[in-house]
């Protein structure tokens, strides 16, 4: 049963198309990678997906409902969160302040989640007070993601959650992505150097110039000689 | 030496313009960081809850509502209500001003809502004209005595006390807004990243009212205390003031609101001492020397925008 559904997708800015029909699926529960060169047109697919961009063509079925053209504030409702790459925190809200505000649309208690997280990323349970806008790159990819599950979503989409991450972190991130996962949320990644991430997926996408090139598991696309060479740097 | 002796008491009148153009300061400084534009008719905002209040109290004062003064104040308790009641009037014509007219611009640049402010300037200005005549209308007819600070020589008049304080309760409550409300919180989180809370699920569009809501009681209460300190009022009044206000919004880093408190302080006591060494003629251009200084040495402000 799949989650969510993009089919045939066109969508760019203004009058430059960027996406000239991609589908792709995920699966309840699983971990998929979207991976290509820069330019390939997978933030614009994310962000089309949530409702940042209106398609001009192609369908978005979200939990069996479709959701084309909807603005994020209802996409958030329907149970489903996003990273974007850059400026994906508050910078001069302490982490604290960053997870609350994750839970905003809430009305009722929301303090057994916000717990919930900071098990998930002790690192950040220290830190409560501090503003993220004086943290590492690291520490702010986890207030990010943080934020991002404050409302249990079915969904957490992901774009380049370890671009700029030394490497160690960038493993711990990915760890965390499985935690996440283990829990039951399905995952959507985005990543320019996919090699971490195709290793914890289920399933596989390789976009280029705005349309599928590959479809594949997560460890087939690994172990595909094309794929390699062209888009995971040999 | 004798320019120095009236140095203290300067310094007194520059804390109490200083407290005003703090009220207003913060204002502009909301509305610039959350709705993103500078806003040239918060002066005339400004000038429209003074002349609210006027309307209201002489509305009191025919339907005889006592206005003894309060202990060693000028005005008693029908000016405090018409106040009050001028304060929230205000906050809901600047919400229909935004629903009439910057909510429908809002996808513009920050030009044209800047241009299109200048126009609600220069609107609300006339019709203040229109309705009051261009000549000064007095708040307070008497004559208050200033008391004299024993030991230092300063005097001060008990309005001028109550400029401070108020001005003190309102920092206070809108810092306690900002700092515990989730609406205070939402605020300075679409002032961070306007995208990002919409992602997040943050309603903006609430967040914007709010603002307004907030902007336009503190642009009255400058107004009305702005009126207290010189007991008459006129249709230009806010906008006399709306420079020194951009000048300490810049002077503390635009978009702070905290900034915009330590802005006003230092232009408003600026002005009032310089008058010590030139003509009072000249003190509009102090505000502006300090901020094109600030804009050429440090254009972030003192401090800066919040990271």
């Amino acid at each position: 049963m799949s989650l969510l559904t993009v089919n045939a997708v066109t969508s760019g800015y203004g009058d430059m198309e960027i996406l000239h029909g991609v589908s792709i699926e995920v699966g309840a529960a699983k971990i998929v990678t979207v991976i290509g060169p820069n330019g390939a047109g997978k933030s614009t697919l994310m962000k089309t997906i949530f409702g940042l961009l209106t398609p001009t063509a192609g369908q978005i079925i979200f939990a069996e409902e479709e959701i084309t053209g909807l603005s994020p504030d209802l996409v958030v409702r329907r149970g489903m969160a996003y990273v974007p790459q850059v400026e994906n925190i508050f910078p001069s809200l302490t982490v604290n302040e960053n997870l609350e505000m994750g839970a905003f649309i809430l009305t009722d208690d929301f303090s057994g989640q916000l717990e919930e997280i900071y098990e998930l990323f002790p690192i950040l349970n220290d830190r409560r007070k501090q503003r993220v806008g004086k943290m590492s790159g690291g520490e702010r990819q986890m207030v990010a993601m943080g934020r991002a599950l404050m409302l249990d979503p079915k969904l957490l989409m992901l774009d380049e959650p370890s671009a700029a991450l030394a490497p160690n972190l960038a493993a711990t991130i990915f760890e965390r992505i499985v935690a996440i996962n283990a829990s039951g949320v399905a995952i959507l990644i985005v990543e320019q150097n996919a090699k971490e991430s195709l290793k914890v997926s289920d399933r596989g996408y390789v976009l280029a110039s705005g349309r599928n090139r590959f479809e594949d598991t997560g460890e087939d696309l690994l172990a595909n000689q094309d794929v390699g060479q062209l888009y995971l740097g040999g | 030496m004798d320019i120095l002796s009236r140095i203290p008491q300067l310094l007194v009148y520059g804390v109490i313009s200083g407290s005003i153009l703090s009220l207003g300061g913060i204002g502009v400084s909301l509305i610039y960081s959350i709705i993103g534009f500078s806003n040239f008719a918060y002066g005339d905002m400004m000038a429209l809850g003074a002349y609210i209040a006027l309307g209201l109290f002489s509305l009191f004062v025919s339907w005889s509502i006592p206005n003894t003064p309060l202990g060693p104040l000028s005005f008693g308790f029908g000016f405090i209500l018409a106040a009050i009641f001028a304060i929230g009037l205000t906050a809901v014509a600047v919400v229909l001003i935004d629903r009439i007219l910057f909510n429908r611009l809002r996808n513009h640049s920050s030009v044209i809502l800047m241009m299109s402010s200048i126009g609600v300037a220069l609107a609300l200005r006339n019709i203040l004209q229109f309705f009051w005549g261009p000549q000064p209308h007095y708040y307070i007819e008497r004559i208050q005595i200033a008391s004299v600070i024993p030991g230092l020589g300063i005097r001060i008049k008990p309005d001028q006390v109550f400029i401070i304080l108020v001005t003190i309760v309102l920092v206070v409550l809108v810092h306690a807004f900002l700092k515990y409300t989730k609406m205070g919180k939402a605020m300075r989180a679409t002032a961070d990243n306007n995208a990002l809370a919409r992602v997040t699920g943050i309603n903006t569009n609430r967040v914007i009212v709010w603002t307004w809501v907030i902007g336009g009681a503190l642009a009255a209460t400058a107004g009305i205390l702005a009126g207290i300190e010189n007991k008459f009022i006129t249709p230009e009044l806010g906008w006399q003031m709306l420079l020194s206000i951009f000048a300490a919004v810049v002077l503390g880093g635009i978009g702070n609101p905290y900034g915009a408190i330590v802005g006003g302080m230092v232009i408003g006591i600026t002005e009032e001492v310089s008058t010590a060494f030139i003509p009072t003629g000249y003190k509009p251009a102090v505000a502006f020397i300090i901020m094109i200084l600030m804009l050429i040495v440090k254009p972030t402000g003192l401090l800066g925008k919040r990271r």
